[in-house]
This record gives structure tokens, C-alpha cells and sequence, in this order.
């Protein structure tokens, strides 16, 4: 009986461990991904971005590893059955933001598109804060399964950087169709920014579910 | 033991089928409608355990039954908890809070009344003292409860899995704590009026030697396991449901309330090392477990603002504490004329 306890003590340890790694998974795409971009704006397509894309990759591999891992086993020990549906749900928005991150990288290899040096600094800003906003989440998401006292002061952040994003963007795209650029560039990197901007309102998205669910699992 | 004591000991063994199958479900209802357990495990360890509460708890409180009056006949004893059994399952049925406890005691101070016996009022007073504490001491537990816990919790930062894992174990151990000490306090209710006509003889097993009240206890015990396996799991899918707007961790918090109730109202260790300790102890009386869960489950209502609170439960709670003794009361003086003057049974022993 006693050695039950342990086993299932020990499962529920694994369990905690690989939800931790999904958090760590978005911190560390994040990262990347912001070397990315920046390596991108200096050398475009080149063979180190090419490394760089190929690890974001891996790392969105493994987080839907991680994502099937933890689905199925909340399933198969039977565990908090009550709210079992909001955390898959969690889990699911996670891999949600995970998967936009890759996007867009694969999507600056695919289409390599030709940023003009006047607007680096701004999009770099602007991947900064989508990069932030992304690693805020994944913060609140950790304390809403040890502390969710501190969700709350995560999500703010979470708030005032995807707000900070929309400015950016806005002023970015504000910038780029009042250039004289052909229309077609200009709506490609129209549409880039969008990409950029939405891996922003995803983790705005998620951080409003996982408010909702903090109330509902206030005892 | 003959068929005919059997007979007469089926009122009280219908009596223990319907506790199983009702106030065991008042405790692990919240689990198994939450599917924090299977209904297997729960029915398991609320069995073994009531059986082992009744057993070896379940003389305290059957002394204050006997004290209140001693039923010292057979057709006595089975008319006493019929009419018990009778009053509960109407009183149920129009939606009226009731427990065994209170019947039983009903049916006792009716035999006293039809027999000319005179009533203990001291011993009286003491158990309806108990059944008006034990929702607010039940309340009051489950206060403390919620929020050393909800404390504990917020300062520890335990992750939720684990949280989950060691509610799930919480709501075993306190559904086993509160089963035993159901059994302990309520098996006085089933059995406790069949104590002095028990025809059995002491046994050995091991180093136990189990006396006749104790082998009539685990009749008893066992009449409460064949209610929780046969019928609580309807019981318990109801409660579940309807409770499932409590948290598993609000389960626990009432749970553990009224195990600590109905342990205090039951236990004679307690009520010694209290008295030694020259400290107050509560008299050893059999209470209703279900208007402990409600009196907990007010109690936390209360801390959360009182919104959504049913008051008019309230009302039932005290209205159950008179008409449950005085129906059972009326039907058991009626009934044990019918049962002396056309059946000719002896209904008591001058």
C-alpha cells in the first residue's frame, strides 16, 4: 500500500516536471526566436539563421511531446478531475503560442522578406515586447499551478506588454505604407508584423483563460 | 440465534440498512460524485471502518440510549426501531432534515410513556443539548478548518497536482475517520435497543474477546455495509452532483468537520482525558451526521458572504429536532398496543 503512495507520489512528481518543461519551452523559444530575428535583419537567409530555425523547430517538436505526454497522463492517473478540462485547455493555448513562435520563423525563411535597415529597430522593439509578453505568460501559467497569488502580477505585464506591441506594430505599419516601397512589399511586411504581433494577442488570449480559471479554482 | 429473535431484530438491522444507504453517502457523496474515488474503494473503507467504529466505539453512547430508558424486551426493542425506521423514511420523503438519532430517541420516551416507565430528563436535556450543538460545532470546525487550511496552502505553494493528490488521500483518511466514528456514535440508534435482549455469548478471536452488546454491534455493522453496497451509490451520485459546487477541497473541509463532531459525541477516551484535564467535555450522544455536513456546509457558506445560503434549511434542522421524536414517539406508543394487546407479545418486562 505503502509503495502505491510512493509510485503514484512519484508519477504525479514526473507529471509536475514535464509541465514545468512546457514553461520552459516558451522561455526558451522566445530567446531564439529574438536571436533569430535579430540574426535575420543582419544576414537574412543565411546559414546561421538557417540553424537557428532548425532549433526552434526541435524545441516546438519537443513541447508537442511534452503537450500529448501531459494530456494523456492527467487522463491516466485519474487527476483533478474537476478542472481537468480548464488545465488541458491551458495546455493547448500554450502549445498555441509555442507554435506561432515557430510560424514565424519558418515564414522569414520561407519568404525572406527584404526589411529596410530604417525599420530594424523598431521591429526588433517589437519582437522584444512580443518576446516578453510570451515569457510573462509562461511565468503566470507556472504560478497559476503553485502560486496563484502571483498570476495576477504576471498577467498585468502580460496586458501592458501585448499593448505595447499593438502600438509598436501600429506605428510600424503606420511607417512602412506611408514609404514609398511597392504596395506588394509593403503588404508583405504588413503581413509579417500581423504574425509577429499575434504571438502578442495569443498569450493575451491565454492569460484571460487562465484568470477565469484562477477564480473558479479560488477555494 | 432463533429465526424468531432474528424476526424481531429485523427492524433495527432495516434501520442500520438505511443509515448505509443514506448518511454514508453524506460522506463520501462529494468524492466519488467528483471522481476523486471509485465507489468500490469508498464502499470498502467506509464498510471495514464502520464495522470497526460500531465494534469497538459504539458503548458510549449506547449507555446514554439505555440510561434514557432500558427497552428490556424483545417485541419492545423491534417496535422502538421500526417505528424509528417508519418516521425517518416519511420524514425523509417530505423533505425534512431527520436522523435516526432523533427517531430513536422518540421511540424510546414513547415504550418509557406506553410502559409507565419514568424518563431520565437529565439524560434527556443532554441529548437534545447535543443535537443543538452539533451543527454549530460542526460549523465552527469547519470554519477553523477552511482557513488554516486555505492559509497552509497559500504559504506552502504546493503545486496542484500535488495538492490534488494529497486532497484525494485527505478525503480517504477523513472518510475513514468519519465512518468510524459514524458507526461509533450511530450504531447505538440501530442496535443499541436490542442490547438487553442480545442472546449471545462472549467470543474469543485472537487477543479480542468481543461481548454480546459488541457481536450485536457487528450485526448491526454489517446490516449498515449491506446498505452502503447495495444503495448509497444512488445516494452518493445524487449528493455528488448536487454538492459538485463545492470543491473537492470543500468536501474535505466538511468531511473532516463532521468526523471530529461525531468522534467528539461518541468517543468515552476523549470524554476521560477531557475529564482529567478538568476540561468541559460534550455528553456521549448519538447526533445526526447529516445536520453536522449541513451544519459545516453552512459554515463555510457563512465565510464566503452568505450568498446562495438556503436559511430555510435552517428552519427544517429545528423543526426535525421536535417532530422526529414526537412522530416516532406517537407511532411507537400506538404500535406497541397493537403489538401487546392483539399479536400478545410482552412488550416489556415489569
Amino acid at each position: 500500500m505503502f509503495n502505491v503512495k510512493v509510485a503514484l507520489f512519484a508519477h504525479t512528481k514526473e507529471l509536475e516536471h514535464k509541465i514545468d518543461e512546457l514553461h520552459d519551452k516558451i522561455v526558451e523559444i522566445s530567446m531564439v526566436f529574438k536571436k533569430a530575428v535579430r540574426l535575420f535583419l543582419q544576414e537574412k537567409r543565411s546559414l546561421n539563421y538557417r540553424k537557428l530555425s532548425k532549433e526552434i523547430k526541435i524545441i516546438e517538436h519537443d513541447a508537442d511531446v511534452l503537450r500529448r505526454d501531459i494530456e494523456s497522463s492527467l487522463y491516466a492517473q485519474n487527476l483533478i478531475p474537476d478542472f481537468r478540462g480548464d488545465v488541458l485547455e491551458l495546455v493547448e493555448n500554450l502549445d498555441k503560442v509555442i507554435n506561432e513562435f515557430d510560424e514565424v520563423a519558418h515564414q522569414f525563411y520561407i519568404e525572406d522578406p527584404d526589411v529596410p535597415k530604417i525599420y530594424h529597430e523598431q521591429l526588433k522593439e517589437l519582437v522584444d515586447e512580443v518576446c516578453e509578453c510570451a515569457e510573462n505568460l509562461a511565468f503566470a501559467s507556472r504560478a497559476f499551478f503553485k502560486d496563484f497569488s502571483a498570476v495576477r502580477n504576471y498577467s498585468k505585464k502580460v496586458y501592458l506588454l501585448e499593448h505595447e506591441s499593438d502600438k509598436t506594430t501600429a506605428k510600424l505599419k503606420e511607417a512602412i505604407f506611408a514609404s514609398d516601397m511597392e504596395l506588394a512589399h509593403k503588404l508583405q511586411l504588413k503581413t509579417f508584423l500581423s504574425e509577429v504581433a499575434d504571438i502578442a494577442d495569443l498569450a493575451e488570449n491565454c492569460v484571460d483563460q487562465l484568470l477565469i480559471y484562477v477564480i473558479k479554482r479560488d477555494i | 440465534m432463533s429465526l424468531t429473535y432474528l424476526f424481531f431484530l429485523s427492524s433495527g438491522l432495516f434501520l442500520g440498512w438505511s443509515l448505509g444507504a443514506n448518511d454514508v453517502s453524506n460522506i463520501f457523496g462529494a468524492a466519488v460524485g467528483s471522481k476523486m474515488l471509485k465507489f468500490k474503494t469508498a464502499a470498502f473503507i467506509a464498510s471495514f471502518f464502520i464495522i470497526c467504529g460500531a465494534v469497538f466505539g459504539g458503548s458510549g453512547t449506547t449507555e446514554t440510549l439505555t440510561k434514557l430508558g432500558d427497552v428490556n424486551a424483545l417485541a419492545g426493542s423491534f417496535m422502538v426501531a421500526l417505528s424509528a425506521a417508519v418516521t425517518v423514511y416519511f420524514m425523509a420523503k417530505t423533505g425534512l432534515t431527520t436522523s435516526t438519532s432523533q427517531a430513536i430517541v422518540g421511540g424510546i420516551i414513547g415504550w418509557n410513556l406506553y410502559t409507565g416507565k419514568q424518563t431520565n430528563i437529565t439524560i434527556l436535556l443532554k441529548i437534545i443539548s447535543g443535537w443543538v450543538i452539533c451543527p454549530f460545532l460542526s460549523a465552527g470546525i469547519a470554519i477553523l478548518l477552511y482557513f488554516t487550511l486555505k492559509n497552509l496552502i497559500n504559504k506552502c505553494h504546493i503545486h496542484v497536482l500535488m495538492q490534488h493528490q494529497l486532497l484525494r488521500l485527505g478525503l480517504i483518511l477523513s472518510g475513514a475517520f468519519c465512518t468510524y466514528a459514524l458507526g461509533a456514535n450511530n450504531i447505538a440508534n440501530v442496535m443499541g435497543v436490542f442490547v438487553d435482549s442480545a442472546p449471545f455469548e462472549s467470543v474469543k478471536i485472537g487477543f479480542f474477546t468481543f461481548n454480546p452488546a459488541q457481536i450485536l454491534f457487528f450485526l448491526g455493522g454489517l446490516a449498515i455495509s449491506i446498505g452502503i453496497f447495495t444503495y448509497s451509490q444512488k445516494v452518493m451520485a445524487t449528493i455528488g452532483t448536487h454538492l459538485m459546487k463545492l470543491s473537492p477541497f470543500i468536501a474535505f473541509v466538511i468531511v473532516f468537520s463532521q468526523a471530529v463532531v461525531l468522534f467528539v459525541f461518541s468517543s468515552s477516551t476523549l470524554q476521560n482525558a477531557l475529564h482529567t484535564l478538568s476540561l468541559p467535555a460534550l455528553p456521549l450522544v448519538p447526533v445526526s451526521s447529516t445536520q453536522a455536513v449541513i451544519g459545516a456546509i453552512l459554515g463555510i457558506g457563512l465565510i464566503k458572504g452568505g450568498h446562495g445560503i438556503n436559511w430555510s434549511i435552517t428552519g427544517k434542522i429545528v423543526t426535525g429536532w421536535f417532530t422526529t421524536p414526537v412522530f416516532t414517539l406517537i407511532i411507537c406508543f400506538t404500535c406497541l398496543f397493537f403489538l401487546e394487546n392483539v399479536f400478545n407479545q410482552i412488550v416489556f418486562l415489569p
